[in-house]
């Protein structure tokens, strides 16, 4: 009960509280991975879009290239620290027929953490996917 | 670790009595009764609204399919005149359009309006009459875009309907409006679809069911509806500028006034790529659905397919330039792209593996459903391999806009969207209806299909390679294309006799037939669990889940919940009542009261509808009547229906358990159908920005000389007023807490003044400097960003004015106050939307050195 939205009517709410979304919930980190790998996407589209724009059609692409190296280390690195964060939640061995369906917090959390890892797994062969080009083409 | 009740020693359940069992469930059965006669219109229950979604997308699939087959038989044979090239033009388009607006979206909003309530072991979704306004629309809408064909004036640009082309009137006539008028309308209806559904998947789960035991159905549905978020409404921001530069000449696609043709390109793409998948994932999760059932085992891999579904959504939105690689984009920018769509086979491969696996460790019963999913499989797997293909830039420049397009596109489609959807049909047949399919003749359905559509489309890649345009009207014998033709044209009538064989043997009457027996296929979802035969109440009482396949892992479920054992069994008050519980852990939040069949909804709708049809023919006058009567009816319907302070404020739940009967802020599905609303409206305002940097990117002046800038002064002050009134707003929801009721009223209606000296400040700062939106893209995005910011004020005026109105008439209280605070959210997105168009129109001029 710390936020506005929170009140509800005096007296009479749910027994047992509910764990907020967010914070107790972390289901931030499902999407965080993803988005990070999106992040860097647009980024690199952007960065590549408006320095070709800006400089010709047969500019260069030599100088912008350590933009898109260091964007992919920044975002792989940020997407290793989720990594962390997700095995530490998943708390288990890594096995493929994994079924994590214990009806507790934990078995949620340990759920959210493991689907967590195989995103944040997926985010960084796709950010490789992207850095790719990046280093093979000389001029746009 | 939180303070949570163990819903696993609950107090045991009162001992059976037959009297009481009779009397809750009559007592049900007046609750949920249905109106009868020709009143029915005004359903609104799940089973009603679903049943009709699916009856009319494929009442529009059937229209479709015609309009296929008179273009497959135009192009039969070399040098035909069957049909002339103008109706073929508009053939073509509204074939595509149909299928996908009309057709491949809706059918997944109709198919999880059907099953998901009872996936879920809910009465119902959580807003009904929401559902029941967005099939109207739906309804409305689509004939009208499809009726436009009888009078020759059917959209006739292409199903993406590209500008130049589409933005001159000239070349286009009344089709590209009646395409754009018509389908924004249709997308409101989808955007109050995947509403609905989100938040079902998050709170009307039943008691106990946490993320982790979600059923991978709800898993995408909640993926896809929230891909609908965030692809349709950049569509309908492309939408608002061609129709503003159709009707009132704004410059935003004509080079000669410094727009550009290629922002269309882009906007819509950033829509139809993941449109794609949109289409694609719900259909899939109909193979995920059944596949453990024939397979008798759990799925392999379920945090799998959750990654892959997410994975896909995510990387869905990294594709859309890969249908503009002719466009003469930088090369590195086209490898970007192509690099995503290689890189999104990775996920939508996860998936097909995991039903592989659950395949091999068990022995799959033969069945018609599994014979359409390994169909759907094969196919889909061919064109996912002919995707990777086109993804690749050199080969897409080869085969770009040919029948190898067409070809790839079919077989994605088909084989992942409609073959899953037909075992689908087959599967949940018995659940809708409690009669069984013919057997014999599903079989005949498929293999006619399947082969139908292998030698129809198979072709096509031949004659794409052979350098046939896709859209072409005719072609000459001496291309070499007329065999390979007339091969396709004759499979296409044999998939259409397929597809005539199962709607026969769907809509055949079987009155008389013997009903299904409880679970016939022993599934392990929820949905089985209902009745036979059906009861409009959906589940008898709402049980506590603590498994993924509670049919099959938790003894006993289906009779304690005939019994009335669990949660809810009786409506003592005659109302509608669904338990709401939390996001992550299912907890029992409160127990919400839905509402009822209503004309309302279908008024709101009809007059929407007539906005929408009438602006098409400039009839400014006659749609302002009917914008009245659409706010007319909706707020009716709102005052009636939505946040009624309850006649006690908590009941007894069952085993034990007693809930609150009202919530408000973050644990009432009202607050979170804001949120996801404006999330939604957010998007498409970031199609505007995106649009602003585009220009800025592609076109090296578009920023003016400082003279030419609105006047930063007014901007500023604009901003000010404009925060001003959200500051009023947020104040009014801690004042009404206080019980101070008249200061929130006075500070409610204070702020609609103060809004609008902000919005007036901003229109003199563009005025004054003579921006001319017919002139400049500059001047046309200035203004529209204003409009933007003007019309959504317009809307928060009226709901400032209901709102204060709630707290005169005491409907909305210091204590019941759930009206105002998702009022307050609303206002939080406006002012996130004022302080972005003040940094796009005031500080980037600044920080790009054109300032003041």
């Amino acid at each position: 009960m710390r936020h506005g939205s929170d009140k509800q009517p005096r007296h009479f709410t749910a027994p047992g509280d509910a764990p907020r979304v967010i914070d107790q919930g972390s289901v931030w980190i499902l999407v965080a991975a993803p988005s990070i790998w999106a992040a860097h996407f647009l980024l690199s589209y952007w960065v590549a879009a408006i320095w070709c724009a800006k400089t010709g059609p047969m500019a260069s692409l030599v100088e912008p290239r350590w933009i898109i190296v260091a964007l992919g280390l920044i975002c792989t690195a940020l997407i290793a620290w989720l990594g962390v964060i997700a095995v530490r939640r998943y708390g288990g061995v890594f096995v493929i027929f994994e079924e994590i369906t214990e009806s507790s917090e934990r078995g949620r959390d340990r759920f959210i953490g493991h689907v967590a890892l195989l995103l944040c797994v997926l985010s960084v062969v796709a950010i490789g996917f992207t850095v790719i080009p990046g280093l093979v083409f000389a001029t746009c | 670790m939180t303070d949570e009740i163990d819903l696993s020693r609950l107090p045991p359940p009162e001992p059976y009595d037959e009297a009481r069992d009779t009397a809750q469930r009559k007592r049900l059965m007046e609750a949920w009764r249905e109106p009868p006669g020709w009143k029915i219109v005004t359903a609104v229950n799940n089973s009603y609204i679903g049943k009709w979604y699916l009856l009319t997308s494929f009442g529009f699939f059937v229209f479709a399919g015609i309009l296929a087959l008179m273009i497959r038989a135009q192009l039969a044979v070399p040098g035909n005149d069957l049909f002339s090239q103008q109706l073929y033009n508009q053939l073509f388009t509204l074939h595509g359009t149909a299928m996908m607006f009309l057709f491949a979206v809706p059918i997944f909003e109709a198919v999880a309006i059907i099953i998901l309530p009872e996936i879920l072991g809910a009465r119902d979704l959580p807003f009904p009459r929401l559902s029941a306004f967005g099939f109207w629309c739906f309804v409305i809408g689509g004939i009208f875009v499809c009726g436009s064909i009888f009078f020759g004036v059917a959209p006739d640009g292409g199903w993406f309907m590209y500008t130049p082309l589409s933005s001159d009137p000239a070349y286009s006539g009344l089709g590209t409006d009646i395409w754009l008028l018509g389908l924004s309308f249709i997308e409101v209806s989808s955007i109050a679809a995947a509403v609905e559904l989100i938040v079902g998947v998050l709170k009307s789960r039943p008691p106990g069911m946490r993320l982790n035991l979600m059923p991978l159905y709800c898993w995408y549905v909640l993926v896809v509806a929230g891909m609908i978020l965030f692809a349709f409404p950049p569509l309908i921001a492309g939408d608002l500028l061609l129709e503003m530069e159709r009707a009132f000449g704004w410059a935003f696609f004509d080079p000669d006034r410094g727009g550009d043709p290629l922002l269309w390109q882009h906007l819509f793409w950033i829509f139809g790529h993941p449109e794609v998948y949109i289409i694609f994932l719900p259909s899939i999760a109909l193979i995920a659905t059944m596949l453990p059932t024939f397979a008798g085992r759990p799925m392999v891999g379920h945090s799998w397919i959750v990654l892959s579904a997410v994975g896909v959504a995510f990387l869905s939105f990294g594709l859309w330039v890969h249908h503009m690689f002719t466009t003469g984009l930088p090369e590195i920018s086209l490898s970007f792209f192509s690099a995503a769509s290689e890189a999104v086979a990775v996920p939508t491969g996860i998936q097909i593996f995991c039903f592989i696996a659950t395949m091999l460790v068990s022995k799959v019963r033969p069945s018609v459903p599994m014979l359409f999913a390994g169909g759907a499989l094969a196919i889909f797997v061919f064109g996912g391999l002919t995707g990777v293909m086109v993804a690749l830039v050199p080969f897409d420049w080869q085969a770009h806009d040919s029948y190898f397009i067409v070809a790839h596109l079919h077989y994605t489609l088909i084989g992942g969207m409609l073959f899953p959807l037909f075992a689908g049909i087959h599967y949940w047949y018995p659940f809708v209806t409690q009669k069984n399919l013919n057997a014999r003749a599903g079989k005949w359905s498929f293999w006619l299909m399947f082969g139908g559509f292998n030698v129809a489309f198979l072709p096509m890649h031949w004659t794409g390679i052979m350098g046939m345009p896709r859209r072409v009207w005719t072609y000459d014998l001496s291309d070499g294309w007329a065999v390979l033709n007339m091969v396709s044209t004759i499979g296409a009538f044999v998939f259409a006799a397929g597809f005539a064989v199962l709607a026969l043997n769907v809509l055949w009457p079987r009155g008389k037939a013997p009903l299904v027996k409880r679970n016939l296929w022993n599934a392990g979802t929820m949905e089985w669990a209902a009745e036979v035969p059906d009861k409009p109440w959906g589940v008898r009482s709402i049980p506590y889940i603590h498994t993924r396949y509670p049919l099959w892992e938790q003894e006993g479920l289906v009779d304690q919940i005939d019994r009335g054992e669990w949660f809810l069994p009786d409506a003592e008050e005659g109302k509608r009542e669904l338990i709401v519980t939390d996001i992550l852990d299912a907890r029992p939040l409160f127990v919400q009261r839905v509402g009822g069949p209503s004309f309302l909804t279908l008024g709101a709708a009809f007059c929407l509808g007539a906005v929408f049809i009438l602006a098409t023919f400039h009839l400014w006058a006659i749609t302002l009547i009917f914008g009245a009567g659409f706010i007319g009816f909706t707020l009716w319907w709102l005052w009636t229906g939505t946040s009624l302070i309850p006649e006690k404020p908590e009941k007894y739940a069952g085993r034990g358990l007693t809930l609150p009967t009202y919530a408000q802020g973050n644990r009432s599905p009202g607050w979170w159908a804001v949120f996801i609303t404006m999330t939604g409206d957010m998007t498409a305002f970031m199609g505007l920005v995106f649009s602003y940097f585009f220009y800025w990117t592609a076109l090296p002046d578009f920023l003016p000389s400082s003279a030419h800038l609105p006047g930063f002064g007014w901007l500023m002050l604009g901003l000010a007023l404009l925060i001003g009134a959200w500051a009023m707003t947020t104040a009014a929801r801690e004042t009404l807490g206080h019980g101070q009721r008249g200061l929130a009223m006075v500070l409610l209606i204070g702020a609609l003044p103060m809004g609008a000296l902000g919005i007036g400040a901003w229109c003199w700062s563009a005025y004054s400097k003579g921006l001319d939106p017919t002139v400049q893209s500059f001047d046309a995005m200035v203004w529209m960003l204003i409009l933007w910011m003007g019309l959504h004020l317009l809307l928060n005026w009226v709901m400032h004015l209901y709102v204060a109105a709630r707290v005169k008439f005491g409907h909305c209280t210091p204590e019941y106050r759930a009206d105002l605070m998702n009022l307050t959210l609303f206002s939080h997105f406006l002012a996130l939307t004022a302080v972005t168009i003040f940094a796009l129109l005031a500080l980037f001029p600044l920080l790009m050195g054109v300032g003041p």
